[in-house]
């Protein structure tokens, strides 16, 4: 290459490069740096909250990014439309589903949400809480302040005998009366060490609330009212690092890790527990605990047939909406379809509760324009025909949208064909549209039957799964789809919330559901045959 | 090749609906709180009474988007929107005086026990949280909260109140109010009070029957049934929720279907035929059926007195119930400390020099109508007739179970009374519910 070349070759890349530096590459731009300023912010406190693995992600995430956005070579082309993409799916599909696996085969739940550490922490601090014939000392914060560094610490402490003691952290020594630094008759001070205020203890509220003075065997002072109060405790619990008991030092009880909790061998236990991996304890619980699976098999017949009718249902209405309002002499079309779309743009939980107002008994718009006393929640045969009802007015308008989508994507040519053929109007829709309509619609069937198998919205807001089931083992309501009942199960009846349990019970869910789905989806290969 | 994208693509949106259906299940995100937070509204009924009564007394503060991080001081506190402004001058006060900084925060009230229960593993609760003794069983099963020495100062409060505080022999708790509900006459309707249950049933239905009023008895029951609310009624027919109250409960002694349970269970179906107790009657129907002189009795707290309007009432004690005495729940109201506070040191100091004191206790008392548990207090505000009937009617009851069996009570007795009050035979659904109770307490 001669230098005239180089030099062409150079004002023709210069050029390029102008042209390219247009509105696109400023939004391209504007979106990198965006995305940077996100990762440079978010960082710092994954790193403090050791959240090591989402600081790993946010770096290779980001820096591969920029990689591909900001290279010249033709490599990266492919990616930058993958990268993205596969991005959000680790973080808002990969990512929780992980994270709810994992949390199935753990105990987190009440009881059970600290971590070990904090456990052992909470449960020896505890052991040293003053029982009520443990003597109290008066207390003063002290500290030796020198300028604005405050060294060692120790508590002014006066007995109930009116005995004054300084308390260090090697032990207690019996003061004098002019070791004690008077200011009036308040105390100001002993010897080198001065009372400190309010705000000098709260810098320094980890040393004075860790603060041991030792007195005598197995009895130590600490303080338990605040700065102004302190108190001679035994304690009462021992832990053994080596064994990884805790021993009652009263009793001798030694307890022992079972499941997160320190348990002894009559099965007593010492709360708090903590966040330990289990195994399959919580899918074996759903299978084979009597309480659990009592109403169970009630709970998922209803749970299908909910699922299946309410895709019947919207699918039936929709569709004939959608018909009727395909017909070219049909007049005011856009007017109908707009109106027809309205419970879709109604956020569907208020609906619900609007509709809850509206069917009730006593008080309902509906009884009472009616004249009727219905009693539509409160009957077990009526609840479950208003909870597809409300159902189906929440979902047809998705129905009636994506079959006049599909109808209007069917060419009038085929409909022609048959018409021509002799066929009817009622055999060219069964053999000539329908079949055409299922091809692209099925998928869409498939994935509202999944939606609707864990409609917890309409379920809970409109009866709450109710009307109660009489006689069932556990709580439960005639209308409770699974996803209803596994709330009830998990955070309504118990002691608290199973986060476990929730999470265990979710997984089933997802077996069922991805295995009827993959089926089905099997299935409707036979209406693609028609394409071809 | 096309049908196996079709597929994949399928399963990921299946994917996506199941794990938008069990988000709640990934812990700290905020989705997790949300059902929680439902679910404690609705088995509590003492949390949803709080919730509606500051709603519905003219307080219109609509509570934001609660914080999920501690604010950035040295001393926070969670307190519901009635006690945050009461609490903040006193803090503010504490704060000056001592070159602390202090934040009061608010959180609806069902939202502080729970999402103490997220953020204080995660370092990122409060020091102080304001709230119920009934709370205590999961708080001190998940470990949240920290035990605080009052026993230098216990005999300033009244009894009932350090012991609801006490749970498992230790103190959780500086407490500032106690409360129960008890009968609100209307006096323009029934000038003289009912010596017993059953004439207070007959002048109610009389006075419905002539038409009169509409509702003859305001006693919630929020279309479900509501376990709280008829408790009083329960007792005095002899029935309990668990046995041994002045010992802390007893979860293995359960009371619904014991003779007396199930006395009440008949009552309650022959009330219900009767029209005394309605279903349908919730607490808004019930303030405004009491407070536009609609019905001549309500059951209710002192967190409802404020919204009653001009109706001259007064309050006093449930008359005997076939010659039982009701024994309503009482519920005492506190500030706790949490175990992984910031600055546990100053958050006690706080409570034990501050807000135990008379001064502070009568600010909440003003703010809450609700009895303070500071015995130099209580003796100011007694002079208020109010207090004094709501005092009478607590005298008789114990302190609302803290145990965390309680959890599995709730749902399972607001069935029952759904049951009954829809035609079941009562005996069964309190039978039924007993089961289920004791079911759900084995299987944990």
């Amino acid at each position: 290459m001669t230098g005239t070349d180089l030099k062409q070759e150079e004002t023709r890349r210069v050029e390029s490069r102008r042209v390219s530096f247009g509105l696109g590459l400023g939004v391209k731009l504007l979106f990198l740096a965006a995305v940077n300023a996100l990762a440079v912010f978010g960082l710092p406190r994954m790193i403090e909250e050791k959240a090591w693995l989402f600081a790993a992600f946010t770096v290779v995430a980001t820096l591969s990014l920029d990689w591909i956005y900001l290279s010249s070579k033709g490599a990266t082309l492919p990616l930058k439309y993958l990268i993205p993409g596969t991005i959000l799916l680790l973080v808002f599909q990969v990512w929780p589903v992980l994270s709810t696996a994992y949390i199935a085969f753990t105990n987190y739940g009440t009881g059970n949400v600290f971590t070990f550490d904090q456990a052992l922490d909470k449960i020896l601090e505890d052991s040293t809480f003053p029982q009520d014939d443990d003597p109290r000392l008066d207390a003063k914060p002290l500290a030796i302040v020198d300028g604005e560094l405050i060294g060692e610490i120790a508590l002014y402490l006066v007995d109930e005998a009116g005995v004054e003691f300084l308390g260090t952290a090697d032990g207690l020594e019996e003061l004098a009366v002019e070791d004690v630094v008077l200011d009036g008759d308040r105390v100001v001070g002993v010897g080198d060490y001065e009372v400190l205020g309010l705000a000098q203890v709260s810098d320094l509220q980890e040393e004075y609330s860790s603060l041991e003075i030792p007195a005598g065997e197995n009895k130590l002072i600490k303080l338990t009212r605040g700065v102004s109060g302190a108190s001679l405790v035994s304690p009462t619990l021992e832990y053994d690092s080596d064994t990884g008991t805790l021993t009652d030092l009263t009793t001798g009880v030694v307890y022992e890790q079972v499941e997160g909790t320190f348990t002894a061998p009559s099965g007593e236990e010492i709360a708090p527990g903590w966040r330990a991996i289990i195994g399959f304890d919580n899918f074996t619980k759903v299978l084979t605990n009597e309480s659990i699976r009592g109403p169970f098999v009630r709970v998922f017949i209803w749970t299908f047939v909910f699922a299946i009718g309410s895709v019947f249902f919207t699918f039936i209405v929709g569709l004939g909406l959608a018909i009727t309002l395909n017909q070219p002499e049909m007049k005011g079309q856009r007017v109908y379809r707009s109106l027809l779309i309205i419970p879709y743009a109604l956020p569907s939980f208020l609906s619900a509760l609007i509709w809850a107002g509206l069917l009730n008994q006593e008080f309902g718009v509906i009884n009472e324009f009616l004249n009727l006393d219905i009693p539509w929640l409160r009957d077990q045969w009526m609840a479950k025909v208003s909870v597809l009802l409300v159902n189906t007015w929440l979902g047809f308008p998705y129905m009636f949208l994506i079959s006049t989508g599909a109808l209007q994507a069917i060419p009038d040519n085929l409909k022609e064909a048959a018409a021509i053929d002799g066929a009817t109007s009622r055999q060219a829709f069964r053999q000539v549209t329908l079949p055409l309509l299922l091809v692209s619609l099925a998928p869409l069937l498939i994935a509202s039957f999944a939606f609707n198998f864990n409609n917890f919205n309409t379920i809970f807001l409109l009866n709450k799964g109710g009307p109660p089931i009489a006689g069932a083992q556990t709580p439960a309501g005639h209308t409770d789809i699974l996803i209803s009942y596994t709330y009830r199960l998990a955070f309504e009846s118990g002691r608290g919330a199973d986060f476990g349990l929730a999470a265990g019970i979710g997984i089933l869910i997802f077996m069922i559901v991805a295995t009827i789905s993959a089926i089905s989806f099997k299935r409707t290969a036979v209406f693609e045959e028609i394409n071809q | 090749m096309i049908k196996r994208w079709k597929l994949l693509t399928a399963v990921f949106a299946v994917l996506a609906l199941v794990a938008g259906a069990c988000g709640g299940d990934d812990a700290g995100s905020d989705t997790t709180v949300a059902p929680t937070t439902t679910t404690q509204a609705t088995t509590t009924t003492t949390v949803a009474d709080t919730t509606t009564t500051t709603a519905a007394s003219g307080d219109t503060t609509t509570t934001t988007a609660p914080p999920v991080v501690r604010a950035d001081a040295d001393l926070v506190i969670w307190a519901d929107d009635t006690r945050t402004p009461v609490i903040r001058p006193f803090a503010e006060a504490f704060g000056a005086d001592n070159g602390l900084t202090v934040a009061v925060q608010e959180l609806g009230s069902g939202d502080i026990r729970d999402r103490l229960i997220t953020a204080d593993p995660a370092g990122e609760g409060p020091d102080i949280i304001v709230g119920a003794h009934d709370w205590l069983g999961q708080l001190v099963a998940n470990g949240v909260v920290a035990p605080i020495d009052i026993a230098d100062i216990s005999d300033t409060f009244s009894d009932v109140a350090v012991s609801a505080f006490t749970y498992e022999g230790k103190t959780y708790g500086v407490p500032y109010a106690v409360e129960s509900i008890a009968l609100i006459r209307n006096t323009d309707l029934v000038p003289t009070a009912p010596a017993t249950f059953e004439e207070l049933e007959t002048i109610a239905l009389g006075l419905r029957d002539d038409g009169t009023v509409t509702v003859p008895l305001a006693l919630q029951e929020n279309g479900n049934g509501d376990p709280f609310h008829n408790y009083p009624l329960v007792t005095a027919l002899g029935g309990y929720v668990f046995g041994s109250p002045e010992l802390g409960y007893d979860p293995n002694d359960l009371g619904l279907d014991s003779p007396g349970g199930l006395k009440a269970a008949e009552a309650f179906g022959a009330w219900s035929e009767s029209g005394l107790v309605n279903i349908d009657v919730t607490y808004d129907v019930m303030l405004d059926s009491f407070g536009s002189g609609d019905a001549p009795f309500a059951i209710t707290g002192p967190w409802a007195v404020s919204s009653f309007g001009d109706v001259n009432y007064v309050v006093e004690p449930i008359p005997p119930v076939q010659g039982g005495t009701p024994a309503p729940f009482v519920g005492v109201q506190g500030f706790m400390v949490a175990t992984n506070a910031a600055n546990p040191l100053i958050a006690e100091t706080f409570l034990l020099d501050v807000m135990a004191g008379e001064e502070a206790q009568l600010a909440l008392y003003e703010a809450g109508n609700r009895a303070p548990a500071n015995l130099a207090a209580f003796a100011v505000a007694s002079e208020d007739p109010d207090v004094q009937g709501f005092g009478l009617s607590s005298a008789n009851g114990f302190p609302m179970p803290a145990i965390p069996e309680m959890g599995s009570v709730w749902s399972a007795w607001t069935d029952a009374y759904e049951l009954i009050f829809t035609g079941t035979d009562p005996q069964t659904a309190f039978k039924d519910a007993a089961a289920q109770i004791r079911n759900l307490i084995a299987g944990g």
